[in-house]
């Protein structure tokens, strides 16, 4: 059959046969994936290591860089490249599991908006520069010839621990400087303050395992509070046999609140008055006398009718409480940001610690901690008074050199601490960063940092795991970029700027580590060998004996204020953080991004969330933009409806609104932070995260642009897709049986 | 190593159609009618009995483009000439997902004695004096989401086969990759397509689910 002459006859026959073998053929068709044969290339090793494989991976141990919490990470590599992240068993923090923030590491490692050579202002913009160049230039501006008085620099940096907080102190006590800021905003210092004061140790050991029911003002201990990762274990822990309670006070509904048996959202503020409520149920309904007398005293006056017209809550819910915590002891309570992030933050705080030494936890769900026995190796986990501290000294006197690493304060500082205007005072900016974020942008000198996974370092966890331990990070792969380099490398260049003879021997950070761990005296490692480092790289962890000491149970003066209404001001504001972007730090990690709240399924996108009542009574609309404005300006986000909120509240979640920070997170949603009030807590300085008051108003317009959300409907649309029924029904037919 | 890039090049083959100027003039439907016909051919392949014992070889074929590499590696000298076994250089195939391109240390381990006047070993000694791999073009490839693993074949064809001796490998290897001992740098002869896969595992009662291949 020739083929230009087909009839439409023959065609009809074609197709015919065709329909029979259609399903079969059409797998013949290179789609749109055609591989096209000598397009791509195709390396060999040049002579490989013996267990090489090229298809098969290797694991390697090394320490998740992602937050605080430190977990031990095992990377598959493969042909040299990482490609997955998993976390380690052996570790105490994490045994084995990883979040979603630590996947996302491979994220950041690939990320294309990474710096990959040095910068240098020029002329107002930052242009490359050469490494000797940049080296240069440090020499001249803090080198032992610069002249630089130690008063005059200062250290900017995030949680850090291990070696590298040794090498920071070190470069500090070189200039003969004391200023280090460690800058954290979700981070837990008022509960370590609380601890230090009432129980004697910052970081005590909380034994969720143990408890029969934990009662959490706003600690979103499975979340953003310590490790989720490790409190997540324990808590599967304590929710099997017999089933442990939940109970969750905070204004916005967070991960954690969603997992809780009893959901509480008591007026944002009065977490300490619905504490003082609890204990006072606890000594007259309950018989618990175990009060220490200063407190008697103060909890006399909070009866049940103050204490529930003063948080919202009804009298009911909080009887239950009180009974749940009496009738399933052992109890732990615990508090978290909503309810530290107050002027009067650290008294809330104290009113729940009371709690526990009411209740008889310290010693049972609250023990002793072991840490790790090198003073300089420990977190420093900072918190976010170093942000109102490091701009009351840039007003002051100001620096000549500032360095920063691993923190990003022109984004996280409110925008009344004017951080960006002050920071153009400081004579000569330094940015260790691996992404040209809001305060690398403003830098006058930027060094190009290895990735998490391309880089040396030791660390010790923020969160008490009862093990102290030394969780060790290892490069993964060979660096991406020729012309970044390792934290530790740089810092051994600028301390051999100012003590050539101490770090002389040190050809770099690995050499430093490597010896840093063999000359540990042997009677603070445990199970010490010869072979220690080697073990230590196989396992990614080194075990130490830890220092641990009793804990104690003292009293606080605990001074709660009157909660006040403000006219002008009708909301607070919850700049609420999740697992995922944190504090914006996660925000150029795409996967993280098309990760959806845990709560709205929102993607990629800030959102306003509202109680439907509020809203209703504001005239507002699922989906309307909305104008959030304090005394210190405003922002507009699109409103998400949702009964999981207090009706005194609007939450704003925390993580977008970047102005710069790489392709995946500049110029998407807003950063509630911009807008707070810069009030403190009275006693420990930090930053009233949740204390500022807001009024709601219409935006400036509705546009076409949609809040995008993972699911869609929240009912079934009558489908019974999930079967439901009534507890009180299911206690009439099943219960009992 | 080189990061590859799978979609450089948008869709050009057509089932090998396009590749022909004689193709490039006929008109739009009679085109489509050609394909037709093409898909029609290749829904009824005959497969003949092979000579691999326990086994049906593949009948397609494919006629792929002479790929220029960086050496011009002869296959045939060194499969049928000396016949050297596939899996002597080849090695990971046994183990691994991938066949692997030998390391240059290997090469280097018979070339720092046997021919080394030769133009292409003094090119090959230059790369090793360079600490440098040669970048080899692939010329065999499946897209990402298909899950292939020589390992398993070789098992299935070989390894699991007591009829057929570890000495006649290449065989086996001409099911996917042709007759490679008769060829200098290899060529695709083979359309290694889904149909083309599908149709074997049905003659040798490979597995049939999707998630074994696409996982």
């Amino acid at each position: 059959m020739s083929l230009d002459k087909v009839k439409r006859r023959d065609f009809l026959k074609i197709m015919g046969w065709g329909g029979a073998g259609a399903t079969l053929v059409g797998c013949d068709m290179p789609t749109t994936v055609t591989l096209e044969e000598g397009k791509e290339e195709v390396v060999s090793y040049l002579a490989p290591e013996e267990f090489v494989i090229p298809g098969i991976g290797v694991w390697y141990a090394s320490t998740c860089q992602q937050c605080p919490a430190a977990c031990g990470m095992h990377g598959r590599v493969r042909e040299g490249r990482v490609l997955k992240l998993e976390g380690n068993p052996d570790s105490s923090v994490n045994a084995g599991a990883l979040c979603q923030m630590g996947q996302a590491g491979l994220q950041g490692h690939y990320n294309p908006d990474r710096v990959t050579k040095p910068m240098a202002r020029k002329g107002g913009t930052l242009v490359e520069i050469s490494w000797s160049e940049a080296l240069a230039m440090l020499d001249e501006k803090a080198g032992s010839k610069s002249g630089l008085n130690g008063d005059r620099m200062a250290w900017v940096t995030g949680a850090v621990s291990g070696h590298q907080s040794v090498m920071i102190n070190a470069h500090l006590a070189s200039v003969g400087s004391r200023n280090h800021y460690v800058q954290e905003v979700v981070n837990d210092a008022v509960w370590r303050a609380v601890c230090s004061d009432m129980l004697g140790s910052s970081n005590p050991l909380l034994r969720l395992d143990k408890a029969g029911v934990v009662l959490s003002f706003g600690a979103d201990f499975l979340g953003t509070w310590g490790s989720p990762v490790h409190f997540a274990s324990q808590y599967s822990k304590f929710r099997t046999s017999p089933r442990g309670t939940l109970v969750q006070v905070e204004p916005k509904m967070t991960l954690t609140g969603s997992n809780a048996d009893l959901w509480l959202p008591a007026r944002p503020g009065t977490e300490g008055v619905l504490a003082l409520g609890i204990a006072h149920e606890l000594m007259t309904a309950h018989g618990i006398t175990n009060v220490p007398a200063q407190f008697k005293e103060l909890i006399s006056g909070y009866g049940l009718n103050r204490v529930a017209e003063e948080t919202g809550l009804s009298a009911e819910h909080i009887r239950r409480a009180a009974k749940l915590l009496k009738d399933s002891a052992p109890s732990l309570v615990l508090a978290g940001a909503s309810a530290q992030g107050h002027e009067h933050g650290y008294q809330c705080v104290a009113a729940a610690m009371m709690l526990n030494i009411m209740l008889g936890n310290v010693g049972k769900t609250i023990e002793a901690g072991s840490e790790v026995p090198f003073n300089q190796m420990r977190p420093n986990t900072g918190g976010s008074r170093d942000l109102l501290t490091f701009a009351e000294a840039l007003d002051k006197d100001g620096y000549d050199v500032v360095f920063f690493y691993g923190a990003n304060p022109v984004y996280t500082a409110p925008e009344a601490l004017k951080m960006a205007d002050k920071l153009g005072k400081v004579g000569f900016k330094v940015a260790l960063s691996q992404f040209e974020d809001e305060t690398t942008a403003m830098a006058d000198l930027v060094l190009p940092l290895a990735s998490t996974l391309e880089d040396w370092g030791t660390h010790v966890s923020a969160v008490q795991t009862g093990a102290a331990e030394i969780s060790v990070q290892q490069p993964l792969m060979e660096k991406l970029y020729a012309d970044t380099r390792g934290f530790g490398d740089i810092m051994l260049d600028m301390l051999k700027m100012r003590k050539s003879n101490a770090y002389s021997g040190f050809d770099d950070y690995y050499a430093y580590l490597r010896n840093a761990i063999k000359n540990m005296p042997a009677g603070s490692k445990k199970n010490a060998t010869a072979d220690d480092w080697d073990k230590a790289l196989q396992t990614g962890l080194l075990a130490v004996n830890g220092k641990s000491g009793a804990l104690t149970s003292r009293s606080v003066n605990i001074d709660m204020p009157k909660t006040d209404s403000n006219q002008q001001y009708p909301l607070h504001l919850i700049p609420s953080a999740r697992l995922g972007l944190w504090d914006g730090r996660h925000a150029n990690l795409p996967w993280l991004q098309e990760a959806p709240d845990q709560i709205t399924k929102i993607v990629w996108d800030s959102w306003a969330e509202l109680h439907p009542k509020t809203a209703a009574r504001l005239g507002i609309k699922q989906g309307d933009n909305i104008r959030i404005t304090s005394s210190q300006g405003s922002i507009e986000a699109r409103v998400y409806l949702y009964k999981g909120i207090s009706q005194d509240a609007v939450a704003v979640p925390l993580g977008q609104g970047h102005e710069g920070y790489g392709r995946y997170a500049k110029g998407i949603g807003v950063n509630p932070l911009k807008i707070l009030n810069p009030a403190t807590d009275r006693k420990t300085g930090e930053l009233a995260l949740f204390g500022t008051r807001v009024s709601v108003s219409a935006g400036s317009s509705n546009g076409t642009e949609a809040l995008v959300r993972l699911g869609g409907s929240e009912t079934q649309v009558g489908r019974k897709l999930v079967a439901t029924i009534s507890a009180d029904v299911f206690e009439r037919t099943e219960g009992g049986a | 190593m080189s990061v590859t890039q799978h979609f450089s090049t948008g869709r050009s083959t057509f089932c090998g159609l396009k590749r022909t100027s004689q193709d490039r003039k006929v008109p739009g439907p009679v085109a489509f009618l050609l394909f037709c016909l093409a898909l029609l051919m290749m829904s009824a392949p005959v497969f003949a009995a092979g000579t691999v014992p326990g086994a049906v070889a593949p009948p397609d074929t494919f006629n792929g483009d002479d790929v220029a590499q960086p050496i011009e590696f002869p296959h045939d000298i060194h499969a049928k000439v000396n016949q050297i076994n596939c899996m002597y250089c080849h090695t990971y195939a046994r183990r691994s997902k991938v066949a692997g391109i030998p390391p240059t240390s290997k090469c280097l381990g018979c070339h720092s004695i046997i021919a080394t006047d030769k133009p292409r070993i003094k090119q090959l000694t230059e790369y090793w004096e360079k600490n440098e791999p040669p970048k080899w073009k692939k010329v065999h490839d499946v897209p990402d989401f298909v899950h292939f693993t020589h390992e398993k074949h070789l098992k299935r064809f070989v390894f699991d086969n007591d009829e057929m001796p570890v000495e006649r490998v290449s065989e086996v290897c001409a099911f996917c990759h042709g007759e490679v001992k008769e060829m200098t740098v290899a060529k695709k002869t083979k359309p290694l397509t889904m149909g083309f896969c599908r149709r074997c595992h049905e003659a040798n009662n490979g597995p049939f689910d999707c998630w074994k291949c696409h996982k």
